[in-house]
């Protein structure tokens, strides 16, 4: 039985780690759409490249940021949380 | 350098800014953990590679959106979210590295990430915030 309790955290936590990670597509497209929005700025006012490309580069951190929180959440699911978890389980059981 | 003159001037400025601003935020969150007591090597090790990822992250993402400006729309959309996974794996790595080896510090790693976060956010308030010609001289 604590071994199928176990099984059922790490597995729990694996599955936890893997949907947080579905966090990390959305940066991806965020920054894609971002680039082909400054790509027509650029394209009807080419001068102001150097502009455009700055704040689209501080646009995408800002973006990138909410995958890196996905990428927290999962690595503290994978490395963390299971042996947290398993010691409750154990100090309960006794 | 032949290789720095590459890079767009525009990126360039940025990551410097955002590496300027991540030596400091480090130096901070160094303070942070000897006032605490708990400083020592692995927070040092962690500071160093979790700071380097984090301006490495933003260069390569630089150099990304440098070579996507001059594609097709399509081409460029596509480059990006490729650029941005293959960062994401390095992320990962780096955050795994960091948290599953002894000799790092996990906090001390995963906290530098958020570094370039923090450095967009208070650049309105400083020089940099200031210029809005994208300093590439056109």
């Amino acid at each position: 039985m604590l071994e199928l309790a176990i099984g059922i955290i790490l597995g729990c936590c694996a599955l936890g780690a893997g949907v947080a990670m579905i966090a990390g597509i959305g940066p991806g497209i965020g920054e894609g759409n971002a680039v082909a929005k400054a790509l027509e700025a650029i394209g009807r006012q080419p001068e102001c490249r150097g502009t455009v490309t700055t704040t689209m580069l501080m646009g995408c951190v800002v973006a990138e940021t909410t995958g890196l929180y996905a990428l927290v959440i999962a690595i503290l699911l994978i490395f963390v949380a299971p042996g947290r978890f398993v010691k409750i389980l154990l100090e309960n059981v006794k | 350098m032949a290789v720095f003159d590459k890079i767009d001037p525009a990126v360039r400025r940025e990551t410097g800014y955002i590496a300027l601003c991540t030596l400091i935020l480090s130096a901070v969150m160094e303070a942070v953990f000897l006032i605490a007591g708990r400083w020592g090597l692995p927070v040092l090790l962690g500071n160093i590679l979790g700071a380097a990822a984090a301006v490495l992250n933003f260069l390569l993402m630089g150099l990304t959106v440098q070579k996507a400006v001059d594609r097709e729309e399509a081409e460029a959309k596509a480059s990006m979210k490729l650029s941005q996974s293959v960062r994401m794996v390095m992320l990962f790595a780096v955050a795994a590295a960091g948290v599953g080896l002894s000799i790092f510090n996990g906090i001390a790693v995963i906290v530098p990430l958020f570094f370039p976060r923090v450095a967009v956010a208070v650049q309105p308030h400083t020089p940099w915030g200031d210029r809005q010609d994208g300093g590439d001289g056109d």
